[in-house]
């Protein structure tokens, strides 16, 4: 048996070692993906940052709240700040068109009078507080008076990255805004009590009670910061892996075209000891691949000023789940050989499958942000069992006792498509 | 069964899935040991299906098969061991080469180690592949592919060998290597069961004949016994011909 299995694990080595393309396939191109993908995503936000989101701004209202957010859009680098379109001053129709043409990703409009009307409001209000009634007098002036401040969206911009965008500069225009009611009712406080000597400077910031400090809860600490290089290593990484089922189909449908299989059936030993030497060198593979994108995350992208990959805290957890990943992927790749009756068939039932699959688990687009019935189907993917394995190892700093659930479905998945695999042989060899 | 009997297959009949009619009809019919028996017909005419339920590779639709005094269906993985396949269709990894082909195949066998490495070098050396045995397969001639697929088939010295026209595409030198060769390993005891469509071949090389047409078996012994049973035949081609008629088969 082991003999059997020995020779089984020698013959698989060596067909593979034979197929240059085929192990071009299984280790170049994962790496060229991994790199690929993980640089477009970083260099997509890196130019972003480092030019900045084109915005035109009108200011009609020319006096604090334009002032104040006109210095502050162009005081901040996420922005690349415009005024004019094509030579001539922004206008609210200008802007309009302009972001609508795709020539700005947003647009800010400052009414006029927007300042006068925050001032009138914080006036009627403190006469209100000092004299009852007078408000009552003046509402139709403070609800006449309410503060319009337009932002204009491109409708080709997605809408993920609008939504940070925008409340982003929401959050930018209200702190101005607040800051000015503060500074007018100081002033207006301030006239009514003549002696100031007591009064605070800074108002405002003395306001700044709450602050926010963004803290990433996971168990590696400070060691951790999420960036594309850590979600994308694990993710192309799996998706890889899983890949492994179209050379895998095809070695086993290589084996029904070339004859050899119809030899190999009239042979003592089960269809399990037969697939068993395939397995062995493919789970192999899949680790190798593992390790060499694994380097790619490591030692290439720090070269191209990536941030290097962190691994976590348990080493123990990285292999095991790695290996889980490794089985399900190849049990899969058996199934899909065994199921397939040509190689193309093979390839396009293994790829699409693995697509459909991959999205599904995640790799494409996080699963957070899925419908719920995604979300619920998502919970059935095996490579969505292997990236929150990951995730849990490499983001959240967990150790190997927290991946054990992820470990044990993909287990039971390669061990299903496997016993599958050898059932269908048995129903496909009862004609 | 009888004792002198390796093979005894009674009423055997096959119809495959979605067939309308049955490829092989309630034939019955023994092999003695260490004959090389000839299963000759026409295309289509169920002698590979025969061949191939009597290796295993499908199960029957009816009948019963006893492979050395064992049933097929209840001993199949036993018997497996004891018998050996030449296929039509070369049956070897092209990318390997013939030693590694063999040395995967010797090991599926139960073979291993000197005695593996031993039957290899001997049989290259019968079959004149000694030196090419360390290139790739998918770089051979028709004729050397054909005798590393017979060495695959009987590496392991089984009782039966199946040869399914073990010599189709050639030459003559090569097929008078590969004949040799397999009346040397009949001598040594191996029962042969072999289908050709060379009929002056099969009247030398088998001591009995069986012509099995539409999924019946239509005669059977020796081939001087079939060419004396039908009046005007001279060799067994013509038996055959006259048997199977001549319109040519699908």
């Amino acid at each position: 048996m082991i003999s059997k299995l020995l020779a089984s694990v020698k013959k698989e080595t060596l067909l593979l070692l034979r197929d240059r393309l085929g192990l071009s396939i299984l280790f170049i191109m994962p790496m060229i993906l991994i790199f690929v993908m993980t640089l477009i995503q970083d260099s997509a936000f890196k130019t972003l940052n480092e030019k900045g989101i084109p915005i035109v701004f009108v200011n009609e209202d020319k006096d604090s709240l334009g002032i104040l957010i006109e210095q502050g859009l162009k005081s901040n680098d996420l922005c690349a700040f415009y005024d004019s379109i094509d030579g001539k001053p922004a206008t609210p129709e200008l802007a309009k068109k302009a972001v609508s043409e795709g020539k700005f990703m947003v647009g800010i409009v400052i009414p006029h009078g927007a300042t006068d009307a925050i001032r009138r409001n914080v006036t009627a209000l403190v006469n209100e507080t000092m004299e009852p009634g007078s408000m009552a007098k003046n509402n139709s002036t403070a609800i006449a008076d309410t503060v319009e401040i337009s932002i204009l969206i491109d409708p080709v911009a997605k809408k993920s990255f609008l939504i940070s965008i925008t409340s982003n500069l929401r959050e930018f225009i209200s702190e101005v805004k607040t800051k000015i009611m503060f500074q007018t009712f100081s002033d207006q406080v301030a006239e009514i009590i003549p002696d100031r000597s007591n009064a605070p400077k800074h108002v405002f910031a003395a306001t700044q009670i709450i602050q926010y400090k963004e803290i990433y809860a996971s168990g590696m600490g400070d060691k951790l910061v999420p960036n594309a290089v850590q979600h994308n290593v694990p993710a192309w990484t799996i998706f890889a892996m899983f890949f492994i089922v179209i050379p895998l189909s095809g070695s086993i449908m290589k084996e029904k075209n070339e004859g050899s299989v119809f030899r190999l059936h009239t042979m003592p030993g089960s269809y399990l000891l037969l697939v068993s030497g395939k397995i062995i060198v493919y789970v192999i593979v899949c680790l190798i691949q593992f390790l060499l994108m694994l380097s790619v995350g490591l030692v290439f992208l720090p070269m191209l000023g990536l941030p290097v990959l962190v691994l976590g805290n348990s080493f123990a957890g990285i292999f095991i789940l790695t290996l889980a990943t490794a089985f399900a992927a190849t049990g899969y790749g058996v199934l899909v050989g065994t199921l397939a009756s040509t190689e193309q068939q093979g390839a396009i039932m293994g790829s699409l499958s693995i697509l459909l699959l991959s999205a599904l688990g995640g790799v494409w687009v996080p699963t957070y942000i899925m419908p719920e019935v995604m979300r619920n189907i998502s919970a059935f993917s095996p490579l969505n069992w292997s990236l929150e394995g990951f995730y849990k190892l490499f983001l959240r700093g967990a150790e190997a006792g927290a991946i054990l659930m992820n470990t044990a479905k993909l287990m039971a998945f390669g061990m299903a498509a496997i016993l599958s695999a050898s059932v269908v042989n048995r129903i496909k060899r009862t004609i | 069964m009888n004792e002198a009997s390796i093979i005894e297959i009674q009423n055997l009949t096959k119809t495959f899935k979605h067939a309308t009619e049955a490829t092989v009809k309630g034939i019955s019919f023994c092999i003695s040991r260490n004959e090389i028996f000839g299963l000759l017909g026409p295309n289509g005419a169920g002698k590979t299906t025969t061949i191939s339920i009597l290796c295993g590779l499908f199960p029957p639709s009816g009948g019963q098969v006893i492979i050395n005094g064992k049933r097929l269906s209840d001993h199949i993985s036993s018997i497996k061991q004891i018998i050996g396949i030449v296929p039509q269709d070369i049956a070897l990894y092209p990318t390997l080469t013939a030693r590694e082909n063999l040395d995967f195949f010797g090991h599926m066998y139960g073979l291993k180690g000197r005695e593996l490495s031993r039957r290899i070098d001997s049989w290259l050396e019968k079959l004149g592949l000694t030196d090419a045995a360390n290139r790739r397969v998918a770089t051979y001639s028709g004729g050397m592919k054909r005798r590393v697929n017979l060495i695959a088939g009987v590496l392991h010295r089984p009782k039966i060998l199946f040869l399914d026209e073990p010599t189709v595409g050639v030459d003559v030198q090569t097929r008078n290597v590969i004949i040799e060769q397999l009346k040397e390993i009949n001598k040594e005891g191996t029962t042969i069961i072999y289908t050709s469509h060379h009929m002056e071949e099969a009247e030398d090389f088998c001591t009995t004949v069986s012509i099995i047409d539409d999924g019946k078996i239509l005669t059977k012994g020796s081939p001087a016994q079939l060419i004396a049973r039908y009046p005007g035949c001279t060799n067994l081609e013509t038996v055959f011909l006259n048997l199977t008629n001549r319109k040519p088969r699908d």
